[in-house]
């Protein structure tokens, strides 16, 4: 697995990642209303726009898939939604804890909450999906349209509380709110930090899907002949 | 003041812990599948060594 992801990939990543941190609790002003707690929002909204990456990257890659029939798409289309997936439950866990000390509750069942578990709830279907079919194309098919189906989402979700009144905040970046020049930087930093973490985790979990894929056609051959 | 800074350093402290822990299990979790699926793969390839001599 540590050969999917290349030395220099790999520094760049860590150099990043410790960068963002050290920009986060060190470098970037404290917000003045909510105080200390508002820096775990550069790490939320970050893990949000990385997974929406990953599920356009797992989207876009079914759509070539189902057009191509090429199996490395497949992989491709598997690792981002996965682990677009861990980056969408790291920003569902992180704005339930950013929620508790500000609104007095861990959950509202608002518009963007709710359109963003939805979300989330998809690619867990999505992957419970792929465990279940044993037969590595029609798995692959029935994915792809799962995949494209949970792509769709991303844009109701990014919409949410520009189309519905939400308790959650208004947009930051492309909204009517404005951002602190540093706060916007270490804003889009992180999320540069978190893309090359991600680029790395997908790497890592291509090399998998493939490893699964030589191990299913062994095994089908072992099968064949015993 | 002081107090308040404190309380909320909890839950900033909690965030950010979460998220580097989904992180890790994630990367621990891939190494876990991968040791699983290369033990498998060796298994297979051993028993297919196995009836290539016997054929032979």
């Amino acid at each position: 697995m540590r050969e999917s992801v290349p030395k220099a990939l790999a520094a760049v990543t860590g150099i990043s990642v410790l960068t963002a941190v050290y920009l986060i609790f060190v470098w970037v002003p404290t917000e003045a209303t909510m105080g200390i707690v508002q820096r775990i929002f550069y790490f939320h909204v970050a893990s949000a726009a990385v997974s929406f990456l990953g599920f356009f990257i797992g989207g876009i890659a079914a759509i070539r898939f189902l057009n191509n029939r090429c199996n490395s798409l497949d992989d491709l289309s598997v690792a981002a939604n996965e682990v677009g997936l861990v980056f969408a439950v790291v920003n569902l866990v992180t704005g339930c804890l950013w929620a508790k000390p500000i609104w007095g509750v861990y959950w509202a069942w608002d518009h963007r909450l709710t359109s963003m578990l939805i979300l989330a709830l998809i690619y867990i279907a999505y992957l419970i999906l792929r465990e279940s079919i044993s037969e590595p194309g029609q798995r692959a098919v029935v994915c792809a349209v799962v995949s494209i189906f949970g792509m769709v989402d991303v844009p109701i979700v990014y919409m949410a509380n520009r189309w519905w009144r939400t308790q959650h905040p208004a947009p930051v970046l492309g909204g009517e709110g404005s951002l602190d020049p540093r706060m916007a930087f270490v804003l889009y930093f992180t999320m540069f930090a978190l893309a090359m973490l991600f680029w790395c985790l997908v790497r890592m979990r291509r090399g998998l899907e493939a490893l699964r894929r030589e191990t299913d056609a062994l095994r089908r051959e072992a099968h064949a002949l015993t | 003041m002081e107090i308040e800074v404190l309380k909320n350093l909890k839950w900033l402290w909690a965030a950010f812990s979460v998220a580097w822990a989904l992180h890790i299990g994630y990367v621990w979790s891939l190494s876990g599948r991968e040791r699983k699926l290369r033990s498998e793969l060796e298994d297979i390839r051993s028993l297919l060594r196995e009836h290539n001599k016997s054929e032979d």
